[in-house]
């Protein structure tokens, strides 16, 4: 009997032992799974623009993820400005941890970025090949002889026109074609006195018209080495100058506050055209009910600018790999869709409306498609011939900082002062800023 | 079984001791984990009270500040002419409504910028139907769309109050969910609002405010008047409606209760709450108490450690138990034996102090017990002694009157030398008998003492009974208590020769062994011996010689040499009796 209650006492206490390191292995095995999960790597991709860039970055990750079931891809919306901003407080602390892998940035902005913090970004290498992208999109996204930057959208533009205002006033989408500013603004004027529509939209706070006015004419707010000021004595930012001031005279203009408002302008049917980037489509077709009554011609010329062409160039952005934890991932994800992949720039056409400006996409199916909102015109071809027509500049470092202080001076020209004085003090104030 | 149950008894002292410890040392342990758990637990709920109330009083002065920005702001918007204007002229001229833009614009980025790093979103909406936003990440949709908006609606309803809603996800704000501080825009003089401020603040980015102070099982939510969860740290529950966490933070802010305790979901819950009266929210402290306590007191290792001690608790008590009662058990078992009419069962002093010294005090008992029947005995023999000497020394007075009465006869027959043979066997009897005080004699001093009373016998009574003794020639220097023969042969010529006249009695001693034989044989009448009474009770029989019976010496010889020694007796009717006594030598 002894024996046995002993034997009962000694199994008891095996329990015990055996119960409270039971409980120790599965905490282990608890932390050990969490280690995994963070090793495998996730990719974070920041993006502004939910229904453009977030929408054909999502095409990306679900094309990619298609091959790789296990890959993790994050694309997380942020405001431009946001990214901007939290971009330029992680770096410049040093730290690119809370930065994402890949995140996209404005062409006339990556100089800057790429230049202030050379080391911050990856080299993409063999990854993409350079040559396959449009021309006017490598100087923004490469630096000191190397690529950073996969070019993403075209920013290619055009004159979006309703026919219908057009045809009320008198016109016929040919007399559109291949115009200069100074006809725009009589066809405006006609249009208006006709139909009582402002003939376009614009917004203070963006001189997006006079960046396209004097990007078609090969000329830039800076000179050829992309840091000296070209404001004074810039004939052709006198020319978009002027044309800017006409159309407001001509008062032919609607006046729009931010996006929403931009967009509610053509959406709502109050303006007869759209001078902008190729990636307003979406924006345009959006409007179902309007299906029919849109073309899209020639961006206008500056008249006396010489070698002011029907094309130019605004917005449009590339994708950057940070040089932070995971950019292998990032740069092999990135290379194998946007780089390689021209079925996904033709799914990028006909699902968000993006022209990419990978060169070999151009020859697919989508790109030659006929589009009925456009009244069959094949508008994607069309865009893709005028961005090989852009004429390719320089932007630099500070193409905001300038144009904010040149919001200022339209300002002060508009209210009278002369556009050389204008000018002029915008020269001075750029060169104090920036140096 | 029936083994089991009788080794079961033998323990009973052992199973009592055992159970009963088991039973309280259980109890205890048992007892006193309950209520560590109980206090803890209870200690526990102030503590995180206590630090709870703080965080949420951390969390509420954050949160005022961000009120203060959003008034702040709300102040400015409203200040602006050039807003206000911007909300309420008429559209002009292309020019004119480009520098008004402009303008509220560059007012509207400087509110912004006073902001700071918040991440809030800023819209207006004027009466004439111009907006602004700020970040169309914030608000997409259209002026239309943002009028159609139920906040709208409400801002008008709360006059110039600036006050927050929820705002769920939807396709217009990219799917995110925000809080909007709106307010209406009124000024002195005008009926109605001119327009409307919308502040966004995305839920994640209000939740960082509190996010840091939550933890598992600890979670932290806001709740505006309605019931519906505008902020939690659990993603998952925001913008559910909850009106029991409502009614319980109702009951906490307007009765000022530190905490109260409810059942949520099946999850027993610490709940802390205030109201917020710059946001008109309700700030909820959640605290699952399984959760948190759970981390913090692991149960499980508290009752099995309560359950380990238990049992070495149990474990030592069953062997102290056991060795303990051991020697008692020893104890019991050695006292039983002893009653069975032995008292030289001494017991071997072992074991603890206690039973060492009953073991001691009971073997002292034992030999004293033994020692003291030995006293007795031995007082016995002593007093048994002193009466035989006493008998001894009573010369019967009929025996010397009819022995002197015989001599005087004799003296008057003349026989004179046969008289003085007589008196001298007299005297040497009576010497022998009274003078010497030693109880034995040898066999050759008693044989001697037999010749005269057997003279002395012949002189009175004739020679018509013989005496015949054979001695073996070795016995001669043996002891034999005094008179040991004396009164059987006066027996035999007393009694065995009533019928017969004449006959013979033999008297035989020799030795075997140890052992000396003597006998005395007559060849008289003989008796019918009652054949469980081996020796007649002589004890009303008067003694013609002594006072010693045959009783006596049979009692006697017991007394000195023990049980196998003795008198016995056989008879037959008609042909004699033999008596034999074994005496040790």
């Amino acid at each position: 009997m002894k024996k046995k209650a002993t034997a009962l006492l000694l199994a008891g206490f095996l329990m015990l032992t055996a119960c409270s390191s039971n409980a120790n292995t599965n905490n282990q095995a608890d932390t050990g799974s969490e280690g995994n999960a963070a090793g495998s790597q996730k990719i974070t991709v920041w993006a502004w623009d939910k229904n453009f860039n977030i929408a054909a970055m999502n095409l990306a990750k679900d094309a990619y993820v298609a091959d790789h079931p296990d890959a993790q891809i994050e694309v997380v919306e942020y405001a431009q400005d946001d990214i901007i901003q939290k971009m330029n407080t992680g770096l410049n602390s040093g730290t690119a941890s809370g930065l994402p892998n890949i995140v996209l940035i404005e062409d006339y902005r990556a100089q800057s970025f790429l230049q202030t913090y050379p080391d911050s970004f990856q080299e993409l290498g063999d990854a993409i090949n350079a040559s396959d992208f449009a021309d006017y999109k490598l100087g923004p996204t490469s630096f000191d002889g190397k690529q950073y930057g996969v070019p993403f959208d075209s920013g290619v533009v055009g004159l979006y026109v309703r026919t219908d205002y057009l045809q009320e006033a008198g016109y016929t989408v040919d007399d559109l074609q291949d115009i200069d500013w100074q006809q725009y603004i009589e066809i405006g004027k006609a249009v208006k006195a006709k139909t009582g529509k402002d003939m376009l939209t614009q917004d203070p706070n963006d001189l997006g018209l006079i960046r396209m006015m004097i990007q078609s004419a090969g000329s830039w707010y800076l000179k050829e080495d992309g840091t000296t000021p070209d404001l004074k004595d810039n004939a052709v930012l006198k020319e978009a100058f002027e044309s800017y001031k006409e159309l407001m005279n001509a008062n032919i203009v609607k006046i729009n506050s931010d996006w929403s408002s931009f967009l509610a302008g053509f959406n709502s049917g109050d303006v007869a055209s759209i001078p902008t980037g190729n990636w307003i489509t979406p924006s345009v077709k959006s409007a179902a009910d309007q299906s029919g009554k849109w073309a899209v011609v020639p961006f206008p010329k500056l008249k006396n600018a010489a070698n002011s062409v029907h094309a130019s160039n605004l917005g449009g952005s590339s994708w950057y790999v940070l040089n932070n934890e995971g950019k292998e991932a990032a740069v092999e994800f990135l290379g194998a869709t946007l780089g390689s992949d021209v079925d996904l720039y033709q799914k990028l056409v006909t699902d968000v409306g993006v022209i990419g400006t990978y060169k070999p996409a151009a020859e697919g199916e989508a790109y030659g498609a006929a589009d009925e909102f456009f009244g069959g015109q094949k508008v994607i071809a069309d865009f893709a011939k005028w961005t090989a027509e852009i004429p390719n500049v320089n932007y630099g470092l500070h193409t905001y900082a300038i144009e904010d202080i040149l919001k200022v001076e339209m300002q002060n020209y508009l209210n009278g002062t002369a556009v050389d004085k204008a000018l002029s003090d915008a020269q001075s104030q750029a060169e104090s800023q920036i140096q | 079984m029936e083994k089991w149950l009788g080794k079961l008894r033998d323990q009973s002292l052992f199973s009592k001791i055992f159970v009963v410890m088991v039973i309280s040392i259980v109890l205890v342990t048992v007892l006193i984990t309950g209520v560590t758990v109980q206090l803890s637990q209870q200690l526990f709920v102030q503590t995180f009270s206590i630090t709870n109330s703080k965080i949420i009083d951390q969390i509420k002065s954050g949160l005022d500040n961000s009120h203060y920005t959003a008034v702040n702001t709300a102040i400015n918007v409203g200040q602006s002419g050039v807003i206000r204007s911007f909300m309420t002229e008429k559209d002009g001229s292309s020019l004119a409504n480009f520098k008004r833009y402009y303008s509220m614009r560059d007012q509207m980025d400087r509110i912004q910028s006073g902001i700071g790093a918040a991440n809030v979103g800023l819209s207006i909406l004027g009466g004439n139907g111009r907006s602004y936003t700020s970040d169309v990440t914030y608000w997409s949709g259209s002026s239309e769309q943002l009028k159609n908006n139920p906040i709208t609606a409400a801002a008008q309803e709360q006059g110039g109050r600036l006050f927050y809603s929820f705002m769920d996800a939807g396709p217009l704000n990219s799917g995110n969910r925000y809080l909007v501080a709106a307010k209406a825009l009124t000024a002195p003089g005008l009926a109605e609002p001119y327009g409307t401020l919308y502040m966004f603040t995305r839920e994640s980015d209000f939740r960082k405010n509190y996010t840091s102070f939550t933890s598992r099982g600890n979670d932290v939510m806001f709740l505006d008047t309605a019931g519906r969860i505008v902020s939690s740290n659990r993603t998952e529950q925001t913008g559910s409606l909850s009106p029991d966490l409502l009614a319980s933070a109702k009951h906490i802010a307007l009765g000022n209760l530190a905490s109260e305790e409810l059942t949520i979901a099946g999850r027993d819950v610490i709940v802390l709450a205030d109201y917020l009266p710059s946001y008109n929210f309700y700030i909820v402290n959640l605290i699952d108490k399984d959760r948190t306590i759970g981390t913090l007191l692991d149960k499980k290792a508290l009752v099995l450690i309560g359950a380990a001690i238990a049992a070495v608790a149990v474990l030592v008590v069953y062997f102290l138990t056991k060795r303990l009662t051991k020697s008692l058990r020893t104890l019991v078992k050695k006292m039983s034996n002893v009653t069975k009419k032995n008292f030289h069962n001494y017991m071997s002093v072992t074991g603890t102090y206690e039973t060492r010294q009953l073991s001691t005090a009971y073997n002292y008992m034992l030999k004293e017990l033994n020692d003291y029947v030995a006293q007795l005995v031995e007082t016995q023999k002593e007093q048994r002694n002193a009466e035989l000497a006493a008998l001894q020394q009573q010369i019967n007075p009929h025996f010397l009157y009819n022995t002197l009465a015989s001599v005087n006869i004799l003296v008057q027959r003349g026989s004179k030398e046969q008289a003085t043979e007589t008196i001298h066997a007299l005297i040497s009897l009576l010497q022998n008998t009274i003078s010497n005080v030693k109880e034995t004699i040898t066999v050759e001093e008693e044989l001697v003492n037999l010749k005269h009373y057997i003279f002395i016998n012949q002189v009175r009574n004739g020679n018509r009974v013989k005496v015949e003794t054979f001695v073996s020639p070795d016995c001669m220097k043996d002891k034999v208590p005094k008179l040991i023969l004396q009164p059987f042969i006066e027996n035999a010529f007393f009694h065995a020769f009533n019928i017969k006249t004449s006959g013979y009695i033999y008297v035989t001693i020799m030795k075997d062994r140890d052992t000396l034989h003597c006998e005395v044989v007559d060849t008289g009448d003989g008796m019918d011996l009652d054949s469980k009474q081996d020796i007649p009770d002589s004890t009303s029989s008067r003694q013609l010689f002594s006072g010693i019976g045959i009783r006596n010496v049979h009692d006697r010889l017991m007394l000195l040499y023990g049980e196998p020694y003795g008198v016995s007796i056989s008879s037959t009717p008609g042909q004699g009796t033999k008596v034999s006594i074994k005496i040790p030598c």
